[in-house]
């Protein structure tokens, strides 16, 4: 609601005639119904005497009001008594009370709200002024209510050079999230999420295999706890984050009460529905047998010891032994059926308030989000208090707590055949009769039965999470502050699936499977920070810190196979059980520090280093140290700009320093290791697991930025913007190792990548006076990324579709390239890479990837008296996305009945001078529907209309805000990919984004709500 | 400033202190279901777990990869599935980026590392307790696994390199060049002899014994058209009639949840814990499988046909839907067998080697052994031509859901003949795309 700020701000002088307009309406209206007035003359200057134009003048408590002209002067009717509120956009308003002069001069100061605002810094906060690194503060008060599950999701296209891809329509799913591209092969690639000053672990714990996809332990938080998020993006802001920093830092503030505030109750509810935008066009049953004819009658040709004639076609008539004649078949819809418009409701409820030493922060909220694809939901019931106490003017304790329950209906939304939902419904053949010649439900072409899979799926999880922190903070002396917490984030993941025998995972006697897991990180902190002016000029600071934090995650897991019938469920009843477990710890100790120095408020310094000590690495390079340097500018206080009107700010700003990344390796991959586990006829057996590197450690990260701030007109218009190059060596990777080895990879710290970029944000207010502001914010952001070595290359995804090369950017696509159809002969023509005549592996080429050119995304704000517009746009350019999905449906036929046919293949080559892209049937990975070709890499460019809300303020009286809104998601997305969502993936792996299968698009939806405070 | 210092002259020696002291132990952390590679086979204990994980190593590979290399590359079996590696075994083009054969070569690669383990590190093992002969049993079992090893790898690929010596580091063992064929196979005949005195004449169907060795012997005579040692280790094995005997009907061996019946010679133990995925591949979806391959026409029609198949038409069954899937595989919990050297074998190789030797008599009540079994007529064959071909005939149907049929018509030259493979290059498997990319040592098979 942060536009409401806004609303008692004077006309923009765009808007001068619009305000000139509304002044004299009212000023004639009011005329009518005032007292005795006197004409007043007025003039309004800055502190330095420089006229103002296009100031708002209003008589308070009343509409009544005007501007001032091109030179700062007014005139207006005053009566006695009466009180002038003068604001102007991007001054301190100002209130007065003219009394009986005629004339009057007023003098506004420049507003320094925007500057002073505080920006939480790693271990800290700063004021706005005087930050040097690179940190985007993010409100997420007008996405909160996009309907995804997790914060994370929410983000996209808010933060300039945060790049957020949603991977699924299913609510609570992990989204992908890179921060200034990706650093790491084989290291973890997520930012590091802090929440009110705990590292919170992000990495799924899905044990149950939905086909490559993963729960988000993100949303274990609910978005409407959040107060603030900060995005540390450069080597300045993330260094104090050391081996964590490299991917950037999202700290996470929740929020607290106020003291001396009475207690505020805030309810937020929100009901609405979400359905997929379009689904697949798929061939009817007699264009199905058409091709699949089409296919066998062209391979006959090609290959005569086939055998294979226009008379033993498969669809040929029943009496010649055939599956009936094309015209025969019948068309089934499978998608209709699991496909639904489903209902989201969202409750959140919360006090907050404060005494003189007390504050507080109760809060409670419950989600419900049905997936478009049954019978997936998300329910999250969280609660969180958050308390503050004084102990005496030095000594401050308090707590922060939050507490979430997450349960989810889960299904496989990802690849797979068993148990696959959507591929189930979406590969089978049209033609296929869900039943077979007795009327008995059956799955067709591998894959399960929908209905049975509707009536039958139960596959569940409940996520049990705790994040909480206790701290105590002392000044010990004027300026000496001592800060000590202690931090916990537990998490138990509790999964069961069961199986009955209607469905092929539990065929033929019933099978299930539970796994309990518990992530438990705590850490402790201590820190001292003093801060000193010297003289009038010199000011610094000085942060020392050390951190203690341990990672243990456990796990227990049992598998029942052999029910009696589908009633018995547990796997206690099982006729066969087996149980496993698991344990792993990583342990970090680190000792941190920052120094600043400020000379008269022109010149920034600081210098800031960590030293990281962990237990994953080769004994000799346990300890890591990362330093960074940053210097800033505020060209604006210099005398030359001081009296500059138009520029109201400009900072200038540099910094270089390293970070480091030691996730995503596993605990232990340090050490040469044996396994046990390998055992024969029930006897133990044990086998080499792992070569012994003494020598692997930190994964760094250098990082050069440089960025302006710039603020034009006060509040007008703000631009910053950042250039960066980061550079990573000593690259986590598996190294993969030659097979005669014995292992399959080795891990070390080979690979370079690079990620060169800049990001642009512009704030502009457009237009703002008593009742109508416009606000438009703008992001766009380029990330160039680059494998800089990498000894072999690495293939990942379903056919190697994704290849990780030196030379080219992390995950791009590898293909054959179709050039086009021939349209003689109907035959794909590849580009012969090396010219030998022959297309083979060879010929494979890189062909873009997942990045884009360009992303960002677009918010216009408007408010008109109570009502408030907001429109979002996410917008993202020049990536590629593989429609694996058509890879299979326009297979041609070859696949005959094991896979369904996409009605684009309709258009496929069938006579001479037949110009399409689509070619004649031939075979599976032959030649024209070759594995890998690259007809299916699409162009994944988008821009998406993310969020769109209405929302209307209804004043009442004892009640501070009662809103209601409507809020649209996702309402439209222009592209030319011809999937359903370009930023669909199968997978959630770090190494197999952008190939689309079996995964739903994310939903358009639409939401009624309402927040109420008092 | 000065009271700041003080400050953090007590303090900061106090925060080192607390982390400094105990940081050592803090950042050593030990893994609990491994254990370092220092020390590993140290004694009898050590000694016969890392045997285990020997065997446990070929139940990998050996469970789907390798076996359907064998039987894909035949006539019997269709594809119904979505993924090409498989198509291409069947159609007899097979990419060097198949990801089955890929994950055969690396398999047997790190089955032979632990091989080389054992039989580097099992003989200096000091511990009163691994007596002579036990210590022999293991070291026996070792090389033994190590012929078994790189047979397959020379029956598929020809020559690849031969390694011998564990690896203890990333530089070991690789940028090894190919060796001949003749040399791996040189190779399997050295490690045999090598077991065949270590190892005790008993008998066991699960692990390797003398027997065992004599069998695999038989087959590698077989291969090297060495027929009459091929005939003499056969008949050293189907002599002990009281252990290894044709079990009847022929499905005894595998239906009713057997395993290590008396037709056994070498088969894979797999249990609940140590489970084999075979069964999905074949199984139809009532079943819990995928059915991504089955019986094709012709061979379902053979296997029925009460002359040829007999009673062997167990291999077959119906789904639900009308279609054939084949049910060697087929327990749940999937813990089917992997039979790797059957009884049955041992007839044929030696009725082979008889009908190459003018052993005619011999070599038709051999092959009658076997038709007997399976409950159809004797064969009518006459001369040696005739033998062979209803020897091969035989061996298709006997072995049809074993990795037979592709090594049978490639080691006798007719897969040209039978599977219209005109590409003689077409007979050796591409060495995995990838291992070439990292280890330049290695030269792709010709043709690929």
């Amino acid at each position: 609601m942060r536009h409401y700020l806004f609303k008692n701000r004077g006309p923009a002088r765009s808007g001068q005639r619009i305000g000139w307009l509304i002044a004299s309406l009212w000023l004639a209206v009011s005329a009518a119904f005032a007292g005795p007035a006197d004409e007043l003359t007025g003039k309004v200057t800055d502190k330095d005497g420089a006229a103002l134009p296009g100031v708002n003048i209003q008589i308070k408590g009343t509409t009544q009001g005007t501007v001032t002209d091109t030179d700062g002067n007014f005139h207006l009717n005053v009566a006695e008594g009466q009180e002038l509120v003068v604001s102007f956009i991007g001054y301190v308003s100002q209130q007065v009370r003219p009394g009986r002069q005629s004339s009057l001069t007023v003098k506004l100061e420049i507003d320094q709200r925007q500057l002073n605002e505080v920006i939480v810094v790693g271990y800290g906060t700063q004021e706005r002024k005087n930050v040097i690194g690179s940190i985007a503060k993010v409100d997420p008060t007008d996405v909160k209510s996009i309907p995804v599950g997790s914060f994370d999701a929410q983000l996209q296209g808010k933060v300039p050079g945060v790049q957020i891809t949603s991977n699924t329509g299913v609510p609570g799913e992990a989204v992908t999230v890179r921060v200034r591209g990706a650093t790491s092969i084989n290291g973890d690639n997520d930012p590091l999420y802090v929440i009110d000053g705990v590292f919170m672990n992000s990495n799924s714990m899905q044990t149950t295999n939905t086909g490559g996809k993963a729960t988000s332990p993100i949303a274990d938080i609910n978005p409407n706890d959040i107060e603030s998020l900060e995005v540390l993006k450069d080597a300045e802001a993330t260094a104090l984050y050391g081996s964590r920093g490299a991917n950037g830092v999202i700290i996470i503030t929740t929020k607290r009460g106020k003291f001396n505030q009475k207690a505020k109750v805030s309810l937020n509810a929100s009901y609405g529905w979400a359905k997929a935008a379009k689904l697949w066009d798929l061939t009817t049953g007699p264009e199905h047998a058409q091709l699949v004819n089409e296919w066998w009658i062209n391979t006959g040709k090609d290959t005569p010891s086939l055998n294979r004639t226009e008379a033993n076609r498969p669809f040929r008539p029943v009496s010649e032994g055939g599956r009936g004649l094309p015209e025969e078949q019948k068309t089934y819809d499978r998608l209709g059926e699991i496909f639904q418009t489903a209902p989201l409701q969202n409750y959140d409820l919360s006090v907050s308030g404060g005494t003189a030493s007390t504050k507080y922060y109760i809060g409670g909220g419950f989600t419900r989000q049905e997936s478009i694809l049954k019978p997936i939901t998300f329910n999250r019931a969280s609660f969180k208090v958050n308390l503050d106490q004084k102990i005496s003017d030095k000594i401050q304790v308090g707590v922060s707590n939050s507490f979430a329950r997450t349960f989810r209906n889960q299904a496989r939304a990802g690849d797979g055949p068993a148990g696959g939902l959507l591929q189930a419904a979406l590969h089978t053949p049209t033609y296929l009769s869900p039943t077979n010649e007795n009327g008995e439900l059956v799955g067709r072409a591998g894959f399960d039965n929908v209905t049975l899979l509707l009536q039958n799926y139960d596959v569940k999880s409940v996520s049990l999470r705790y994040i909480g922190n206790l701290y105590a903070e002392a000044e010990i002396l004027p300026n000496l502050k001592f800060r000590t917490s202690w931090g916990l984030d537990f998490n138990n993941y509790d999964e069961n699936e069961y199986w009955n025998t209607f469905l092929i995972t539990g065929s033929p006697n019933g099978f299930a499977s539970a796994n309990n897991g518990q992530a438990t990180t705590w850490l402790n902190e201590q820190t001292l920070s003093f801060r000193q002016k010297i003289g009038a000029k010199h000011s610094f600071g000085i942060l020392v810190g050390n951190t203690i934090q341990s990672d243990l995650n456990t796990g227990t897991a049992a598998t029942g196979r052999g029910f009696a019938n589908n009633s018995f469920k547990l796997i206690s009843s099982a006729a066969t059980t087996t149980g496993s477990s698991s344990w792993s710890k990583k342990n970090l100790a680190s000792f941190f520090s920052r120094v600043d120095y400020n000379y008269g408020g022109k010149y920034l310094l600081d210098f800031s280093i960590r030293a990281d000590g962990s237990s994953s690495f080769g004994a000799d390079r346990k300890w890591g140290y990362f330093p960074s340097v940053g210097g800033g500018w505020r060209v604006k206080q210099e005398d030359f700009l001081k009296n500059v009107a138009a520029i109201s700010d400009l900072k200038i700003r540099a910094s270089y320093g390293v970070t480091g990344n030691q996730n995503g390796l596993g605990s232990f991959a340090a050490l040469g290791l044996w396994s046990s586990g390998s055992s024969y006829q029930g006897n133990p057996g044990i086998a080499p697991q792992q070569l012994a590197n003494p020598d692997l450690q930190w994964e760094r990260t250098n990082q050069l930025n440089a960025g302006a701030d710039i603020a034009f007109f006060g509040d007008r218009l703000g631009i910053e913007f950042n250039v960066y190059r980061k550079y990573t060596s000593n690259g986590l990777l598996s190294l993969t190792l030659p097979a005669t080895t014995g292992f399959a990879n080795y891990r070390s710290n080979t690979a370079e990548i690079s990620n060169k970029g800049f990001e642009l944000a512009i704030r502009s207010v457009n237009f703002q006076n008593n009742t109508l502001s416009w606000i438009t914010t703008f992001n766009v952001a380029r990330n160039v990324n680059k494998i800089e070595k990498l000894e072999n290359p690495l293939e990942y995804g379903s056919r190697s579709l994704i290849l990780l090369q030196q030379g080219h950017p992390l995950y791009s696509f590898w293909v054959y390239k179709q050039l086009y159809v021939d349209p003689q002969t109907g035959n794909t023509v590849y580009e012969d890479v090396n010219k030998d005549g022959k297309i083979t592996v060879a010929d494979r080429q890189i062909d873009g990837s997942i990045w884009p050119k360009f992303f960002g995304g677009l918010t216009n704000t408007v408010t008109y008296k109570g009502f408030d517009l907001n429109a979002f746009l996410a917008f993202s350019y020049g990536n590629k996305v593989y429609n694996h999905n058509k890879f299979f449906g326009e297979g041609g036929g070859a696949r005959d009945a094991a896979r369904v046919i996409f009605a684009s293949n309709n258009d496929r080559w069938q006579k001479p001078g037949d110009v399409t892209d689509v070619p004649r049937p031939d075979g599976v990975n032959v030649n024209n529907y070759r594995d890998g070709g690259s007809r299916w890499l699409e162009d994944g460019s988008f821009v998406r209309l993310r969020n769109l809300t209405i929302g209307y303020t209804i004043p009442v009286r004892h009640i501070s805000s009662l809103r209601i809104y409507a809020t649209g998601s996702n309402l439209f997305t222009i592209t030319k990919y011809t999937g359903l969502d370009p930023e669909s993936s199968a997978s959630s792996a770090q190494n197999e984004q952008g190939i689309d299968l079996g995964t739903p698009p994310q939903p358009r939806s639409f939401q009624l709500g309402v927040n109420l405070t008092f | 400033m000065i009271e700041f210092m003080k400050a953090f002259k007590y303090l900061l020696p106090l925060s080192m202190l607390i982390g400094l002291d105990s940081c050592n132990n803090f950042l050593d952390v030990q893994p609990r279901s491994s254990i370092s590679d220092d020390q590993t086979i140290i004694d009898k204990a050590s000694a016969e777990t890392a045997v285990n994980g020997v065997y446990d190593s070929f139940r990998s590979y050996y469970s789907i990869n390798f076996q359907s290399i064998g039987y894909l590359s035949g006539d019997n079996i269709q594809w119904t599935g979505s993924q090409s590696q498989i198509q291409e075994f069947i159609n007899h083009r097979v990419n060097a980026e198949n990801s089955t054969v890929s994950a055969v070569w690396t398999g047997i690669y790190s089955t032979l590392n632990r091989i080389n383990h054992v039989i580097e590190k099992v003989p200096n093992v000091q511990d009163p307790l691994l007596t002579a002969p036990l210590k022999n049993k293991l070291i026996g079992e070792a090389y033994f696994l190590r012929a078994l090893a790189y047979f397959d790898l020379a029956r598929i690929w020809g020559g690849v390199p031969i390694v011998t010596k564990p690896t203890a580091t990333p530089s070991d063992n690789r940028g090894i060049e190919r060796a001949t064929q003749e040399q791996v196979y040189a190779q399997v005949l050295a490690d045999l002899n090598a077991a065949e005195p270590l190892l005790p004449a008993t008998t066991d169907r699960f692990r390797a014994t003398q027997k065992t060795v004599w069998a695999l012997k038989s087959r590698y005579y077989l291969y090297q058209k060495d027929y009459a040692k091929a005939e003499e280790y056969a008949s050293k094995v189907i002599s002990d009639a009281a252990n290894y005997k044709l079990v009847t009907p022929y499905s005894a061996f595998f239906a009713n949840d057997a395993r290590g019946t008396t037709e056994s010679v070498f088969e894979i133990f797999y249990s609940v814990n140590e489970t084999n995925g075979h069964r999905g591949q074949w199984q139809p979806q009532e079943k819990g499988g995928t059915r991504q391959w089955a019986p094709n026409d012709a061979f379902v029609a053979l296997v029925n046909d009460p002359e040829v198949g007999g009673n062997r038409n167990a291999l077959v069954a119906k789904d639900n839907q009308g279609r054939w899937y084949g049910n060697m595989y087929y327990r749940s919990p999937a813990t089917d067998p992997t039979f790797v050297i059957r009884i049955a074998e041992l007839y044929l190789i030696r009725a082979e080697a008889r009908a190459q030797t003018g052993a005619l008599t011999g070599a038709l009540a051999d092959l009658n052994a076997i038709r007997e079994r399976a409950g159809i007529a004797k064969s009518t064959a006459a001369t040696s031509d005739q033998l062979l071909l209803a020897i091969e005939n035989e061996r298709r149907i006997e072995f049809a859901l074993e990795p037979h049929r592709w090594f049978d018509l490639v080691r006798t030259g007719r897969a040209d003949k039978v599977l219209n493979v005109t590409d003689p290059n077409r007979l050796l498997l591409p060495i995995p795309a990838e291992q070439l990319l990292i280890d330049k040592a290695l030269k792709q098979n010709p043709g690929y």
